[in-house]
């Protein structure tokens, strides 16, 4: 996959103008709700997939990337939204830039343009789940079964296997249907030789029978076997076989077309009548007719999908796989219309049957009627197979069927009125004819069943080919079933493992023996979790939201693993474990380490608790995080910087905006102070919820940095380092000073005097404020490298120190 | 990493190589069509399982 190196973002969602340095490695994002931190997880995304997740599913109707991605001042100039990243891709050991605009999502401009890294930025395209938010993370947790089964199996890209199988089975099901239908002209065929030689079985013996007593007849030599190439008119001239005409056998054809023609209203009848009663039923509820005909044509237009336009309604969708998904969605509505379905297919099919010995009886009359001269009822005959090939293939669909209600009603076959009255005038005509001579009688004989026998041959073998090409079908269908069957039970097993293993990780205090088991049935997906070794229950059943919470991300992480293997290297993870307790957190940072040491997260949040944890434990560091302390339709997401944030307040001020100038101070002071507690180990009054006010954290950490200036004083007197003394004198003294100026403790005792009241101030009156809490914040920097100072190590601080060491103060005195 | 489609074509294409019911030259066409890698559309396996037996000599 990639890991991300920086990225610059362009007018994209709420972002105006922001650039980050991810350096490739895990990436913290913090801020409170509504600073714009989502809005840089939706800019990567969109870079990287062209789609926007929260611009798409459940309550995003009219919606769209294009409409709504860009800064909502520029909705008119999609243009200048863009994303620009640079990527690392991990398997091919290359750096790359990827651009994309909103105007045009599905064009990224790719820098270097080779294969291997359009295809490696391709698959990451391909995979929009590398984003995981806090709304989308109790989807595998808290729903049906059958919905979790069709999240899961699209997270892991299972729908395309199951559209082989359907593809598989779709093209079993028709090959069984051609296989039926290739029985029923074998048994048609069976019946005209049979009628012809008059036998009741096909068996050679019965057959060379009744050839070999024509052939007598006719001096010609017995066949003793009946081969495949085995001819029964073997022997007669050119000009013997060209009279087909056998009077005994036409009347025979003739009179068993006759007697078939008495059993022509109850042929299929009962089939035909639960075809009408079903569409009878239909007529009675037009929702399940609706939602029939909905189901034909949708299932046509999901054979039809080839992209992400709707071949039903030309709508253009995200992406194919949504468009299939709506369309999927829609079928699985209509189950009842989907078992009237089947019942009119399968009743259609044997009405089919029937209609196809029909039309073998049919050539049998038309035949003679030609030889007869008798062309008009040629012609009627001709007229009624055409009409019945027709029906034949209205009967194999359900529109074709919605259409024959009155003729199945009235007689489905349609036999034509002149029938019998032709029938038996064609029979008389045939019974007039001069009676053959045994020659002539034994030589037609042949020559017919010569005929018969190649056309029952032919039907032998297209039904054999059809039978070969069914089992073929049904041997690969089962084949794949079987092998989908291993492998996704191969493949849960390995998620449930996973899964229990990351769960009992983050819970290891209290839920050591904690395992899940995900059962995939017909469709479905259960999934249950163990309770304190009570037994298995669904996740929503004991287990508290945080747990739960918890379970979602182990999950996802899990299916990721199963999905990407060691190509997982990148996750955007967006406010994702709220719920679970400042504990647990760092535990989760312990097995994202631990079990992901190449993958990079980029999380966000809203809690600075949780921003500072994941520094506390070695997730990210200073470097690797960044905080957003507020936003402005204007600015977009106001970053924490030292520089930036007085360069934002003087801004706001040159437009005479106290109020914008007040509230980004305030943020900064809320930041820095709860930073700085962090840093120096100050001691507030505690409070368990951690909501610590800026009133309480602010003067706690001036008295714990004048305590640290103390203690770093009397440890250089001991040492006898006069010039560090008087250094630390000097800050001390400095910081009594801009903390005077700064009035921070009547801020701070005076509750009706609160920060907020600056925003009441005139310009005057503010930039003196401003400036005081600069000076202030001042003093506990490094002039050269500007971080914040801190106490290390923690609890028992040793020295006060800066990143570049620049200021490095010793509190240990010397012993005595 | 071979994809999950992938391992399941592999196993799928293997398992038939030890059937009597889809020849040589069938299974030659299924390998064929599994990997053009497009997705896969019930008529493009009826007409690999309607080739002839054997093949499509006369």
């Amino acid at each position: 996959m990639i890991k991300l190196e920086s990225a610059h973002i362009e007018e994209v969602r709420g972002i105006r103008k922001l650039d980050i340095d991810f350096g490739k490695g895990t990436f913290a994002i913090s801020g409170p709700n509504g600073s714009g931190k989502s809005g840089v997880i939706d800019a990567i995304e969109f870079a990287l997939t062209g789609q926007i997740g929260r611009l798409t599913g459940r309550g995003t109707q009219g919606l769209s990337v294009t409409e709504h991605g860009p800064h909502v001042d520029m909705t008119k100039f999609p243009d200048a939204a863009f994303v620009e990243l640079r990527i690392f891709l991990p398997g091919i050991g290359k750096s790359a830039t990827i651009t994309r605009k909103v105007s045009s999502p599905k064009k990224p401009t790719i820098v270097p343009a080779d294969d291997d890294v359009k295809a490696a930025l391709t698959e990451v395209a391909d995979h929009p789940e590398i984003v995981l938010s806090r709304r989308e993370i109790l989807r595998f947790i808290l729903v049906e079964p059958t919905k979790r089964s069709e999240e899961i199996q699209t997270l892991l890209k299972l729908d395309e296997i199951g559209q082989t199988r359907a593809a598989l089975n779709a093209a079993q099901n028709k090959l069984q249907n051609a296989e039926r239908t290739a029985g029923a002209q074998v048994r048609s065929g069976r019946e005209a030789l049979q009628l012809h030689l008059q036998i009741a079985t096909v068996r050679a013996e019965d057959l060379l029978g009744a050839v070999n007593t024509r052939r007598k007849v006719l001096g010609l030599a017995d066949i003793g076997e009946l081969t495949a190439d085995t001819k029964l008119d073997a022997g007669l001239s050119a000009a013997a076989k060209a009279a087909e005409f056998n009077k005994q056998s036409a009347l025979r054809d003739l009179k068993a077309v006759a007697d078939a023609v008495k059993g022509f209203p109850d042929l299929a009848k009962t089939e035909a009548g639960a075809i009408v009663s079903d569409l009878e039923r239909l007529e009675e509820d037009p929702t399940l007719l609706t939602a029939l005909q909905r189901r034909s044509l949708i299932e046509r237009g999901l054979d039809l999908i080839d992209g992400p336009e709707c071949p039903l309604c030309d709508a253009t969708w995200e992406d194919e796989q949504k468009l299939r998904d709506h369309l999927k969605a829609k079928l699985a509505k209509s189950e009842e219309a989907r078992k009237v379905q089947q019942a009119l297919v399968n009743n259609g099919t044997a009405v089919a049957q029937q209609e196809i010995r029909v039309v073998g009886l049919l050539a049998l009359v038309h035949k003679v009627a030609e030889g007869q001269g008798e062309s008009g009822f040629a012609q009627v005959l001709t007229e009624w197979k055409t009409d019945l090939e027709e029906l034949k293939a209205k009967l194999a669909t359900v529109e074709g069927l919605a259409g024959l209600k009155d003729r199945l009603t009235a007689g489905w076959l349609g036999v034509p009125k002149v029938l019998p009255d032709s029938l038996r005038s064609l029979t008389e005509k045939v019974e007039a004819r001069p009676d053959q001579t045994a020659t002539l009688d034994a030589q037609t004989f042949l020559t017919t069943a010569q005929l018969r026998l190649g056309d029952f041959r032919e039907a032998l073998r297209k039904n054999k080919a059809a039978e070969i090409a069914l089992a073929s079908a049904k041997a690969a269908y089962d084949a794949y079933c079987d092998v989908l069957e291993d492998e996704l039970n191969t493949l849960y097993e390995d998620v449930q493992k996973d899964f229990s293993t990351f769960y009992r990780a983050i819970n290891e205090d209290d839920e050591a023996r904690f395992t899940a088991k995900l059962t995939p049935s017909e469709g479905k997906l259960d999934f249950d979790v163990n309770f304190y070794e009570r037994g298995l229950f669904p996740p929503g059943a004991y287990h508290s939201e945080g747990h739960q919470d918890g379970m979602g991300v182990c999950l996802y992480l899990a299916l990721m693993k199963r999905l990407f293997g060691n190509g997982f290297t990148f996750a955007l993870l967006d406010d994702v474990v709220m719920s679970v307790d400042s504990g647990h957190r760092y535990q989760f940072c312990k097995l994202l380490k631990t079990h992901f040491p190449d993958t990079q997260f980029i999380i966000t949040t809203h809690d600075r608790l949780w921003a500072e944890q994941m520094k506390s434990a070695g997730l990210v560091t200073a470097k690797t995080s960044i905080a957003f302390h507020s936003w402005t339709i204007e600015t977009g997401p106001l970053v924490e910087s030292n520089q930036e944030i007085w360069t934002e307040i003087e801004g706001a001020l040159g437009k005479g905006k106290v109020e914008a100038g007040a509230a980004a101070l305030r943020h900064h002071l809320e930041y820095v102070s709860r930073h700085l507690a962090d840093q120096l180990s100050a001691a507030p009054p505690f409070r368990a919820d951690g909501n610590y006010e800026l009133g309480e954290l602010l003067p706690s950490v001036l008295k714990r940095m004048k305590d640290l200036y103390g203690k770093a004083a009397d440890a250089a007197q001991s040492w006898g380092n006069n010039a560090e003394k008087e250094a630390l004198a000097k800050r001390k003294a400095s910081l009594a000073k801009s903390a005077a100026a700064s009035n921070v403790e009547q801020w701070a005792v005076n509750k009706a005097v609160h920060y907020n009241e600056w925003a009441n101030f005139g310009k005057k009156d503010f930039e003196p404020v401003v400036a005081a809490f600069k000076e202030l914040l001042g003093c506990f920097r490094c002039e050269t490298c500007e971080s914040w100072l801190y106490a290390t190590p923690r609890g028992n601080p040793d020295s006060l120190r800066c990143a570049c060491n620049g200021i490095s103060l010793n509190l240990k005195p010397k012993p005595k | 990493m071979a994809t999950l489609q992938q391992q399941i074509a592999e196993k799928f294409l293997a398992k038939l190589e030890g059937s009597k019911d889809v020849d040589a030259e069938k299974l030659a066409q299924l390998r064929l069509l599994f990997g053009e890698g497009k997705k896969l559309k019930a008529d493009d396996f009826l007409k690999v399982f309607s080739l002839p037996a054997g093949g499509d000599l006369k």
